[in-house]
């Protein structure tokens, strides 16, 4: 008579505790997604041109136009593969080479129009990938 | 959740479509309009634009006001020469047989008026018998004085109730030759030019109507830069397109994982 009561609250909490975490983990999966989209929003405004309120004025404004436009891409990229990461591991697959390859090339591609951007933007990317992978291989 | 989705989906690439339309808004410049001198073949100066031979077709084309008077504007260069054509659009009656287009160039893109030290002039002597001169000003202090050899070619006609005006001017000439009589036109640099129109043959006094313009003269090498500048723009706004749809659809696939959860919790 004892013994069933005890399973049954054991399975409950378990059940609850990883509702929760499903919970947790789907929250971390909207909030990176958010994130990555405002920094997307941004690299879009400053990348192509629609915002230019800091180029051409001094070299100062310059350095500051290209770290905007650097910084966006690589939070974007770094919220983007933490979102789609979570995403991947909720639906029971782990992250690919492919995903992360076509968000690679689709961040890469958001710095066309500026060759500085664009090399910044390439060895930033090279950098969180590599350390993402030493982190992982600790 | 379904038509949610949908929504967010619709409404992300409507926000994408928004962005992206806002880049072919033309900026514009105070004053004087600036033009990029485009590369074409160059036509040949005689008062005709023969749309047989595909003559300035791909000239920058515009519509200008002189003052009160509509004109069209085309502009054009080669490796050699800036090409502009003037067109003014009249009743036959209206036009005046002795008529004339003026470019006044600057040696800058500086508009002060003593800056501005060349001219060539397509004068109408009868525009009815499509008489014309082609004259070459150095401009001293507002005198218009003859240059000692004239420079670049000019021609004027009368095509039914269009006049047609058409220059050429030598780009990158060594200052010799009498060239130090001309604003000597660069590549890569800019020049205001002062379109004129009169009706007698007086200089400066005949001008009646006029407006500046700027324009861009471009290095042989930069048109193929310019591509491919137009090139890249394109492909940055693909890219950025196709990462708003991707993102549409994640939000999709979110929507659904939240559904099959609250499917399975039940």
């Amino acid at each position: 008579m004892s013994k069933i009561p005890k399973v049954q609250t054991k399975d409950q909490k378990s059940k609850t505790r990883r509702r929760s975490e499903d919970k947790f983990a789907y929250r971390t999966v909207v909030i990176s997604t958010v994130l990555s989209l405002i920094f997307f929003a941004v690299s879009l405004l400053f990348n192509i041109g629609i915002i230019s309120i800091f180029a051409d004025i001094n070299l100062i404004f310059d350095i500051l136009d290209i770290l905007i436009k650097v910084i966006a891409i690589l939070l974007f990229f770094l919220f983007m593969m933490i979102s789609i990461g979570n995403y991947k591991e909720m639906t029971g697959k782990p992250l690919g080479w492919k995903e992360l390859l076509l968000l690679f090339i689709l961040s890469i591609g958001q710095t066309l129009l500026n060759y500085i951007v664009f090399i910044s933007t390439f060895i930033g990317l090279l950098l969180i990938l590599v350390y993402l992978y030493l982190v992982q291989e600790i | 959740m379904k038509k949610i989705s949908y929504s967010i989906l619709s409404g992300i690439i409507l926000i994408n479509l928004l962005l992206v339309s806002s880049l072919f808004i033309i900026k514009s410049y105070g004053a004087a309009e600036e033009i990029d001198a485009k590369f074409g073949e160059a036509p040949i100066i005689d008062g005709v634009i023969d749309d047989t031979a595909d003559e300035w077709k791909k000239a920058f084309k515009t519509q200008l006001i002189l003052t009160d008077l509509p004109i069209d504007l085309w502009v054009m260069q080669n490796n050699l020469k800036l090409f502009i054509s003037v067109q003014i659009d009249l009743e036959v009656e209206a036009h005046n047989s002795t008529e004339f287009i003026g470019l006044l160039i600057s040696n800058s893109s500086s508009e002060n008026q003593e800056d501005f030290i060349d001219a060539k002039i397509v004068q109408f002597s009868d525009m009815q018998t499509d008489e014309f001169v082609y004259l070459d000003y150095v401009i001293n202090n507002s005198l218009f004085l003859n240059d000692s050899i004239y420079h670049g070619e000019g021609a004027g006609k009368l095509n039914g109730k269009v006049s047609v005006y058409e220059f050429s001017i030598p780009i990158n000439q060594p200052l010799t030759d009498g060239y130090e009589e001309d604003a000597l036109l660069e590549y890569g640099e800019s020049y205001s030019i002062n379109i004129t129109f009169g009706k007698t043959p007086l200089y400066p006094e005949g001008i009646i109507k006029s407006e500046i313009v700027l324009i861009n003269i471009f290095k042989p090498s930069e048109e193929e830069q310019l591509l491919i500048d137009v090139i890249l723009l394109v492909l940055t706004i693909i890219v950025f397109s196709i990462v708003g749809i991707l993102s549409g659809y994640y939000i999709y696939k979110l929507f659904k994982l939240k559904e099959k959860m609250e499917r399975l919790r039940s």
